[in-house]
């Protein structure tokens, strides 16, 4: 049996920026579904993994969708040599609904559900009008929840949120730093964790229009850089797209139009003064 | 060659001359309607002759669905229906089977003739009327050969033990799987999601498949349709709909026209690159277009999850039993999309079941109304199952379309009311009459296999709105039989911005006619779903019902 692991979390809680933690964190083979709508199509080519292990699909609901994208991903992946299948769900699913695919799906079982929850934007969402519920029910639902980017204030938030409908006393909150993704690897048996290096992930999105000289700059003020992949948009408004390994870093034109989105694996800490953000 | 149609009445639909008493037409398209006399002026000089087939009918535009989806139907109707309400269909008109004793004698006299290869599949099976459904319950009426049920909602299935055999699903597969109930055959949702992929060999079988879409054919002729849209090209799989559709329908044989209207998402997913990229392919589509199949500057989007399903977004209070709709696209991607389609100067048509994802997409467009007005845009609200009628005041304002799907009503009301949301939103699902108050152009669709693809039938909804238990739900929203008419005629043309072509018989327009033995506005109004169709014109050329 496969353990799966389920990730849910609003648009920009940083779901790939924590499966790219993850999957830097060992060695082993993780699989890893990306289910979006399709409507941007991007995050899952911003997931660094070995070849043919990350899949991006398109799944909606069964009465819709005869062709089940999801379930055929999964069907794959038995057939692979992995230990562990994350499943990065869209920003709008839920938790309990997801958490399904481990406990239903043959060759799999359920490791646990988590929400990442993104401090500085929480609030609002939780009285957005169209997704506060979602948002609710995806804290509520959730094994765990992975707290980025916050201040004490979404702290006590959250937990009151989580206080109130707490069924279960194993839940807890975990806050973003390098040793809680180890701690996050070592409470969840199905995740595999080695601890043999230290590297993190972020993922950037430029606004503003940025070239090859700038990023060569960041890249030389930032020794700690390991790798970067992503896109980058000039004033000209030319895309490129932009791979760094150890020994060098590639530009080529890119007929994919996208805003600037760059995921960066680094050793200790980043400056991005440079890039303007 | 002139060919006049007589009839003992033509209701054009045409305000300025709302009836006649003959068509004239030539090539496919309306010279005029009128009476012999006032035709004469073509006559003089022309050949002509007079067809009196129809004297004794009725004649109205060709009826218009302007919302199904031929892929979902070609995968339904090569299954045996077997249903709580009564399906008429052109090889048979399926009763409404309304007790499990009912149902099982029913499923033991269809099921000895396998529908799919040596499997059996009917559709339509709801336990409220047909009680629980078994392994061991469909074993008991047939044992040997392999037999699957499948709900009316399309969300579980339902096999017996010869099925699980010849599906090669074992028991050690899938016993500690939480939506495969294995000892009661029963396979939902995701467990549903796994049965279809042993599943999809046969509902895809390329032949299964093509004998589903002829059917199709029959049945939107059956109903008297001389216009459809597909509503979603790309549901499945585009290139294998498009070509599959182009092979059966593009032919002298076919009564009807299909606008295709392209899925949104499934574009940009094909297109392999950002939303721009998929806006690129979309506009490049009428390439593929020919004489019976055609795309127009129109896209298809969601906001919310299905009616049938009870995964629609509601507003406050919600359901009864607490629990939560479901989003089919993010909002803030769904506002980024929609911008994207807006500015480019399409008509979009978005599907909205519950009151907030209306509220999603009437925001929306008030936002995007805001950053660059635009007039006669088509923006068109599909479905409209829960509304307000501050929403409604809302989306007239903002010149949006409705096309309803008034068969929620009628099927789903009375359970709604006693077991989802209550009587009052139960009672006021597709709220029609207010839109047509409103001034909001609004049109009926069946968004077939969701409700019956008879146009008639939409109608006789929303004229009556009488349920399946035979109550009368806010009749404060019915419909006059003259709007009825418009809303699956020039209403619903306008929907699909082909109003300058069909949708009323005109000086000018296609020769589309449908033939009726009755007249629908004279006719008592609860008899309406039951005149009898006798034939359809497609572009002239007559099609008879049989």
């Amino acid at each position: 049996m496969i353990p799966l692991t389920v990730i849910c979390g609003y648009l920009g809680s940083g779901k790939t920026t924590l499966i790219n933690n993850i999957l830097q964190s060992t060695k082993k083979p993780i699989g890893v579904l990306v289910n979006d709508f399709g409507e941007l199509n991007i995050d899952e080519q911003l997931i660094l993994n070995q070849d043919d292990l990350t899949i991006a699909l398109t799944n909606g609901c069964v009465c819709c969708n005869l062709n089940d994208d999801l379930g055929a991903s999964l069907e794959f992946m038995l057939d692979q040599d992995i230990d562990a299948v994350l499943l990065e769900s869209s920003g709008v699913a839920l938790p309990v609904k997801m958490s399904n695919y481990g406990s239903t799906w043959p060759g799999y079982n359920l490791n646990q559900t988590i929400t990442v929850v993104e401090g500085r934007t929480i609030k609002d969402l939780l009285s957005d009008k169209f997704v506060s519920k979602t948002v609710e029910a995806q804290i509520i639902q959730s094994d765990l929840i992975y707290l980025n980017r916050f201040s004490t204030e979404d702290v006590e938030l959250i937990s009151k949120l989580n206080s109130e409908y707490l069924v279960d006393d194993e839940k807890e909150i975990l806050y973003e730093s390098i040793f809680d993704i180890k701690n996050l690897l070592l409470k969840s048996k199905g995740l595999p964790y080695e601890d043999h290096n230290q590297l993190k992930s972020d993922v950037l999105q430029i606004n503003h229009p940025i070239d090859e000289k700038t990023i060569l700059k960041f890249i030389r003020e930032n020794p700690g850089i390991e790798r970067l992949k992503g896109w980058i948009s000039d004033s000209d408004k030319n895309t490129w797209l932009v791979q760094k390994t150890r020994s060098e870093c590639n530009f080529s034109i890119s007929n994919y139009e996208t805003i600037s989105r760059l995921v960066v694996i680094y050793k200790d800490k980043i400056n991005l003064e440079t890039l303007g953000i | 060659m002139i060919e006049i149609f007589k009839a003992k009445s033509v209701i054009t639909v045409n305000p300025s001359m709302p009836r006649a008493e003959a068509v004239a037409v030539r090539d496919g398209l309306i010279l005029e309607a009128g009476t012999l006399e006032t035709l004469q002026p073509w006559l003089v000089n022309n050949e002509y002759s007079i067809n009196e087939q129809f004297k004794d009918s009725i004649i109205v535009p060709g009826l218009i669905d302007p919302h199904l989806h031929p892929s979902m139907a070609a995968v339904l109707l090569p299954t045996f229906f077997i249903t709580a309400m009564e399906w008429k269909l052109p090889w048979g008109t399926t009763p409404a089977t309304k007790t499990p004793e009912a149902y099982d004698e029913a499923l033991k006299r269809a099921c000895t003739n396998p529908t799919h290869k040596d499997l059996f599949i009917t559709w339509g099976h709801q336990e409220l009327w047909h009680g629980p459904i078994s392994r061991d319950r469909i074993n008991s009426i047939e044992s040997r050969k392999p037999v699957i049920v499948w709900n009316r909602s399309f969300h579980e299935l339902c096999m017996n033990d010869a099925a699980l055999d010849y599906l090669d699903i074992k028991e050690e597969d899938v016993k500690n799987a939480s939506q495969i109930d294995f000892v009661k055959g029963r396979f939902f949702e995701l467990g549903l999601g796994f049965a279809i992929q042993k599943l999809n060999p046969f509902i895809l079988d390329p032949e299964i498949f093509s004998n589903g879409l002829m059917k199709l054919k029959e049945v939107v002729h059956f109903g008297g349709q001389t216009t459809i849209a597909d509503m979603a090209v790309g549901l499945f799989n585009f290139d294998n709909e498009l070509n599959a559709q182009k092979l059966i329908y593009e032919n002298e044989d076919t009564p009807f026209r299909v606008e295709l209207v392209a899925h949104a998402t499934a574009m940009t997913s094909l297109s392999g690159g950002g939303l721009e990229k998929g806006e690129e392919l979309i506009a490049s589509l009428h390439e593929h277009n020919s004489h019976h199949l055609k795309f127009g500057k129109r896209v298809k989007l969601f906001t919310d999850g299905a009616f049938f399903a009870q995964v629609a977004q509601l507003m406050e209070p919600g359901y009864i039993d607490g629990h939560q709709g479901e989003w089919l696209s993010t909002p803030k991607q769904f506002e980024e999309i929609a911008r994207i389609y807006w500015n480019k100067g399409y008509a979009i048509h978005v599907h909205v079941t519950g009151d907030l994802g209306l509220e999603l997409a009437i925001d929306t467009l008030e936002k995007l109304q805001f950053e660059k007005p635009r007039f006669n845009h088509g923006f068109t609200l599909e479905h409209f199952g829960l509304s307000t009628p501050e929403q409604v005041f809302r989306l007239s304002k903002l010149g949006a379309n409705v096309s309803a799907n008034a068969y929620y009503l009628y099927e789903l009301s009375n359970i709604y009311a006693n077991y989802s949301v209550g009587y009052e939103r139960a009672s006021s699902m597709a709220r029609i009459g207010s839109c047509f108050r409103e001034g909001v152009t609004t049109g009926l669709h069946s968004d077939f296999t969701m409700a019956p693809a008879q146009p008639l039938m939409s109608m006789w909804v929303a004229v009556n709105r009488i349920n399946e238990k035979e109550e009368v739900m806010s009749p404060e929203e019915r419909i006059t039989p003259q709007q009825g008419l418009e809303a699956i005629t020039i209403n619903a043309a306008r929907i699909l911005g082909l109003d300058h072509e069909i949708g009323s018989i005109r000086s000018g327009k296609k020769a589309d006619f449908t033939v009726l033995s009755q007249d629908p506005l004279t006719i008592d109004p609860i008899e309406i779903k039951d005149i009898n169709i006798e034939a359809t014109v497609f572009e002239g050329k007559i099609f008879d019902i049989n």
